[in-house]
């Protein structure tokens, strides 16, 4: 069967069902001409059978942008569901939106985008478990992140005990990074913990985050020992060790006598 | 004890050496006419290093291994044509930066501007490009939507883009179909769709 024979069941299935959705008109991202069909581009964070699906928080009621235009006609069924399931569950729709259109950008194909919008959705609902109900989406999302860069629930944990609801953004983007730049976990967390518990500390963590950019160019080791020394100009009473965290550099040579 | 002072010559007995000299050179046999000749030929031929009566010299041996140590040189060592292909796309330093060769790295810096709901963000490639664009969470990832403008012929540039504060996941592309990634911003994990995008963070209140 054809991709278009599918497009033609779904559409007439949602007709008989009377549906209110028409994203799955037939449209093809490569046939300009199907793309002057009227199309409703509008998710308004309702499911399928038109109820409210969430009341946690703001982020699920406001109307969200989904042009289904730049997906094939199953591939925005298949979102559309995907969407409508995470809105019954109360996770924010605008993060899976954002993912599945960076795949359309990035041309990627449909269960391509299907599959990465599917583990977006459980990392979504691993970070609230981690990071409390009342976080916010751009926590969740920075939580999901998290978890997608190898941070477990402990750590997140400590990251959200360290700042107050709304406030964590900062801390848990700047431990993913530097995780990812081979910093090991745990002297990431101290690290950021340590700065994001001090009052309006997010340029010192952006600080943080370029030290540890430009020293991890040479080695984690050098990352690490740059995390050291920053924390003992920045964090007031620091004692972090004063030896040096890595063996990768050149021993110094003693005077000869 | 014997005196060793070097002593010069007076002016009187320069004229007796001199007169000396001019004695011994006119004493000397005179050469055949074609020796001069032969020495001044032989000389010069040494001198210039080529072949003096045959336009074949070029061909000579030496020069063959001459020419094929030049060949290894420029095509081995120095490989002009690979500034060719870098000036193709920015993307070929990308990937080489991506693997930890040392090439030129991209710069990017985010600026925010004066006012707090506009952002700058600046790029300076290390390769010609005919257009960079910034793709995003804040323009639906469309690369039409906002195109950066370039500010000098030092492939820097630039885009001012209005943005809420929070967390925007971002990344450039470069003619359209190589992504970039800024190396020094915070990076995000690779959600599977390819190169690892770079975030923007605002201050939020805490």
């Amino acid at each position: 069967m054809t991709t278009s024979g599918v497009a033609l069941i779904v559409v007439l299935g949602q007709l008989l069902a009377g549906a209110e959705m028409t994203v799955g008109a037939p449209n093809f991202a490569h046939d300009s001409t199907r793309r002057a069909l009227p199309i409703d581009t509008t998710y308004d964070g309702r499911g399928a059978t038109g109820r409210l699906p969430c009341r946690i928080g703001d982020c699920v009621r406001q109307q969200i942008h989904f042009d289904a235009a730049r997906f094939d006609s199953v591939t925005a069924y298949a979102l559309r569901s995907l969407l409508d399931s995470a809105a019954e569950r109360g996770l924010p729709t605008a993060p899976l939106i954002n993912r599945a259109l960076e795949g359309a950008a990035r041309k990627a194909g449909g269960p391509k985008i299907l599959l990465v919008v599917r583990q977006y959705v459980v990392a979504l609902e691993s970070a609230r478990e981690m990071l409390g109900t009342e976080s916010s989406v751009a926590e969740l999302e920075a939580g999901a992140s998290a978890l997608r860069a190898g941070i477990d629930a402990r750590m997140l944990t400590a990251i959200r005990a360290s700042r107050a609801v709304g406030a964590a953004v900062t801390p848990l983007v700047v431990m993913t990074d530097i995780v990812a730049r081979g910093v090991p976990a745990a002297t990431a967390r101290d690290a950021v913990t340590a700065i994001a518990r001090m009052p309006r500390s997010d340029e010192a963590l952006l600080g943080l985050q370029v030290t540890v950019a430009k020293n991890s160019v040479r080695g984690p080791g050098m990352a690490v020992d740059a995390i050291q020394r920053y924390l003992r100009g920045t964090v007031p009473g620091s004692n972090s060790s004063s030896a040096p965290a890595t063996v990768d550099r050149k021993p110094i040579r003693p005077p000869s006598p | 004890m014997t005196d060793n002072t070097l002593t010069f010559p007076t002016p009187d007995e320069d004229e007796v050496l001199g007169a000396q000299i001019a004695a011994m050179y006119a004493a000397t046999p005179a050469a055949e006419a074609g020796t001069a000749d032969r020495v001044a030929r032989t000389v010069l031929a040494n001198s210039m290093h080529t072949a003096s009566r045959s336009a074949l010299g070029v061909l000579r041996p030496r020069w063959w291994w001459g020419a094929v140590a030049a060949t290894l040189l420029v095509s081995v060592t120095l490989r002009p044509w690979r500034v060719v292909s870098r000036m193709v796309g920015a993307g070929a330093s990308v990937n080489a930066v991506s693997n930890g060769a040392a090439v030129a790295q991209p710069t990017g810096m985010v600026t925010l501007l004066s006012g707090g709901d506009e952002v700058r963000f600046d790029l300076t490639l290390p390769a010609l490009a005919r257009e960079v664009a910034i793709v995003g969470d804040f323009n639906g990832w469309d690369e039409k939507a906002t195109p950066m403008l370039r500010r000098n012929a030092d492939n820097s540039w630039s885009a001012r883009v209005p943005l809420t504060p929070g967390r925007h996941v971002y990344a450039f592309v470069i003619d359209g179909t190589r992504w970039l990634v800024d190396p020094l911003a915070p990076q995000v994990p690779d959600s599977g769709f390819g190169p690892s995008n770079a975030v923007m963070v605002e201050s939020a209140t805490q």
